[in-house]
């Protein structure tokens, strides 16, 4: 199989060296662009990613694939020293194939079943597209490889469960409430984990949030963070229901009591403001950078000891910003870091159960596509197609046969014996030629179409059969 | 007809060990947890029929043996799960239902035979007519009970589990606490009107039934009683929740606490008679 991959990733290079020779942004264009004017490569595609940069590519039978390949990531890096040749490795064929299927399935990743894998592939498959650069090979074998990773995704529990500790916050929060577009949530904090925290929450379906902060202008530029978010901007293992949270529209000037802005959805309040909302919301996200707890049991333990609806709150500042006797109070659920830790590795415990599910699925499709490839070949669709038309041959001869003479049977067969020879005469030579002469992807379309117009696979699976 | 009833009769256990199955494979493996079951409407139309053929056959509803009641509970059990799911869209905690449906069927089921096998046509229901029919919202009525307590068991376990941050088997795989209180008090709400129907039915009737005319039954007495405890601990916890603002957890507790002691009076009435 002229299929091959070179690349480096998170397995044979550290971060410090993959950001050296990664082709982010632009560069993965200019390196197609360059690659199809040398004639470098029939085919190829560049993945790159924040894990990997790869080079899937068919080759034209050079022997300089690596070192094309190097030197133009050189060029396009500046790059003055060489590029250390240690940290990239290369697949042939079927080892090819079976990498890729194992990076589309997410089993090559850092966190193995991530969901963005397969969003990468498909855009640097997208762009390879469009430069024509991904043409029959590549493109049957990216459809094959979405498939894999779908296959992956929905027959094994690969990609469950929260791996990060925003995500898990969420899975916390959804153990206790079924339905979360009627429920309010307060962020104390708004830093950066909180964000996070909160778009997993709004991805699950709140549309009610606090924001508490020591400075009421973080907390209001984090509800404008958070107003904008679109569909990507959520955490990885959530889908993204509701593009936005809070309309800018809606927003009121400042409201009698002085605490901040509000609107319908979202409003900022300084910590001093928790005491007074701490009722009227269901979860709570702590993340401060304070020394000292800033829910305290002084100030809420007598409101949630008598609380009638759950709460859940979630600490996931170090030092803790909750008091833990709050936890003690009969409606309250409190969860620290360890918890979350708690959670994040049993889902990561529960995905690498599932890893050989996964590799069986990658094995079982990479073998189908190598029988696939290996069907594509010119001599074994010759002799099929010779096959083919002496079944056809033999059957029209059984049919009129009986119409004529012995003597004129023997002629018969010989007259179509000869018409066939004639009539195969062109489809052969033209794929004898093609194998010769021709690129690979102009080839392996040519055999494609036509195994397909005599429906040789399923003469070849008969024959099998009848073996 | 006997063959047919036969065969049902050995069906119905059959299905719901199938759905318990079915139900146990999206409890551990975590997966169609929103999808509706088909099956559920399958065996409770085929429940339905083995009744109805029942019924005729022996010329009188099936409420009068205890093995007859179990399997009418066990299909009112399906019902009431079925119109759970209807509207919460949660199968998690299917699998603890349709155990206990599969159980009681079962147990019905072996009992029945027996009286298939040594039916003829003399055997025969004795007929109270339409005062029998108390018994129907009875039977639902604790049934409703039964699963306002296993909805109420599993809420108190998840919340346990969460409470002392243990994220082990069950983990994930019961559906959240505030859909099982709200399952187990909605359960309890369908169980305190059914036997409020069934203390009107069966207290306007009383004076029709043969039991009238004769000193009050022991058996009667207990069922009266039981009736009538059952009904209390409905009202407790209704009153409790809608006046008293109690927590989904004190609910939970007395539903569980109620249903225990009905079932241990029915259990000793049992014995007893």
């Amino acid at each position: 199989m002229k299929l091959s991959v070179i690349g480096i990733s998170h397995r044979t290079a550290p971060v410090e060296a993959r950001e050296k020779y990664a082709l982010t942004g632009d560069l993965s264009l200019q390196f197609l662009r360059a690659a199809h004017l040398e004639n470098a490569f029939e085919e190829a595609m560049i993945l790159d990613t924040c894990n990997r940069t790869e080079l899937y590519f068919a080759e034209t039978g050079r022997e300089d694939c690596m070192e094309n390949f190097l030197a133009h990531v050189r060029k396009l890096k500046g790059l003055d020293e060489d590029v250390d040749r240690s940290l990239f490795y290369r697949h042939d064929g079927p080892a090819a194939v079976e990498h890729l299927f194992s990076v589309a399935a997410a089993l090559d990743s850092q966190i193995v079943g991530e969901h963005q894998i397969l969003g990468q592939l498909k855009d640097a498959y997208r762009l390879a597209s469009e430069e024509r650069t991904a043409r029959f090979l590549l493109n049957k074998l990216m459809h094959r490889a979405f498939r894999v990773g779908k296959r992956a995704r929905n027959e094994t529990q690969l990609g469950r469960g929260s791996v990060s500790v925003a995500s898990a916050a969420v899975d916390l929060a959804s153990q206790i409430f079924s339905d979360m577009s009627d429920k309010a949530v307060l962020l104390v904090g708004a830093g950066q984990t909180a964000e996070t925290a909160a778009k997993g929450l709004i991805s699950a379906g709140v549309r009610r949030v606090i924001v508490a902060n020591r400075t009421l202008a973080r907390a209001e530029e984090l509800i404008d963070r958070l107003a904008g978010m679109q569909r990507d901007d959520s955490d990885d293992d959530r889908p993204v229901r509701c593009p936005g949270l809070l309309r800018h529209s809606d927003r009121s000037e400042t409201d009698a009591s002085g605490s901040g802005r509000q609107g319908p959805n979202a409003r900022a309040i300084g910590l001093d403001g928790i005491a007074g909302v701490i009722d009227q919301v269901d979860m709570v996200i702590c993340s401060t950078g304070s020394e000292e707890p800033v829910l305290t049991v002084q100030e809420l333990g007598p409101r949630l000891s008598h609380r009638g609806r759950l709460l859940c709150i979630v600490d996931i500042a170090v030092p803790r910003d909750v008091d833990p006797r709050l936890g003690e109070s009969p409606n309250v659920f409190l969860h620290n870091l360890n918890d979350l830790d708690s959670v994040v590795q049993r889902n990561i415990a529960r995905r690498r159960q599932e890893i050989p599910r996964a590799k069986a699925i990658v094995q079982f499709e990479a073998e189908k596509f190598a029988n696939w490839y290996d069907s594509l070949q010119a001599a074994s669709t010759i002799t099929l197609l010779g096959k083919r038309f002496e079944l056809l041959r033999e059957a029209e001869i059984q049919r009129y046969g009986g119409k004529f003479s012995d003597s004129d049977a023997d002629q018969l067969r010989r007259f179509t014996e000869s018409l066939c020879k004639k009539i195969l005469h062109r489809p052969i030579s033209f794929l004898r030629d093609l194998s010769r002469d021709a690129p690979v992807s102009d080839q392996l379309l040519a055999v494609d179409t036509i195994r397909k117009m005599y429906e040789l696979d399923e003469l070849d699976e008969d024959l099998e059969s009848d073996e | 007809m006997d063959m047919l009833i036969s065969i049902l009769n050995w069906l119905l256990p059959l299905g719901y060990l199938a759905l318990a199955i079915d139900y146990g494979a999206t409890f551990i493996l975590r997966n169609r947890t929103h999808v509706r079951n088909p099956g559920v409407m399958a065996a409770i139309a085929f429940h339905v029929l083995f009744l109805a053929l029942w019924s005729v056959r022996f010329k009188g509803l099936p409420l009068v043996s205890n093995y007859e009641i179990l399997s009418v509970v066990a299909l009112s059990s399906a019902i009431v799960y079925w119109a759970i799911e209807l509207v919460t869209r949660d199968r998690r905690a299917g699998v603890f239902v349709f155990m206990l449906i599969f159980l009681m069927q079962y147990t019905s089921s072996n009992w029945l035979s027996v009286m298939i096998a040594g039916a003829g046509d003399s055997i025969s229901h004795v007929q109270y007519g339409w005062g029998r029919l108390h018994v129907l919202p009875a039977v639902i009525a604790y049934t409703a009970m039964a699963m306002a307590a296993i909805y109420a068991t599993l809420y108190l376990i998840g919340r346990r589990n969460l409470k002392h941050h243990n994220f082990g088997l069950l983990f994930d795989r019961l559906p959240p606490l505030d859909l099982l209180g709200r399952m187990s008090f909605q359960s309890l709400l369908v169980g305190f009107a059914f036997m409020t129907a069934t203390m009107i039915t069966g207290g306007a009737l009383f004076h029709r039934s043969v039991e009238a005319a004769t000193p009050m039954d022991p058996k009667l007495l207990a069922k009266i009683i039981i009736g009538s405890g059952a009904w209390i601990i409905c009202a407790v916890d209704v009153f409790g929740k809608y006046a008293l603002k109690w927590s989904i957890s004190t609910v939970a507790r007395i539903a569980l606490a109620g249903f225990a002691i009905i079932a241990a009076l029915f259990v000793t009435s049992a014995a007893l008679s």
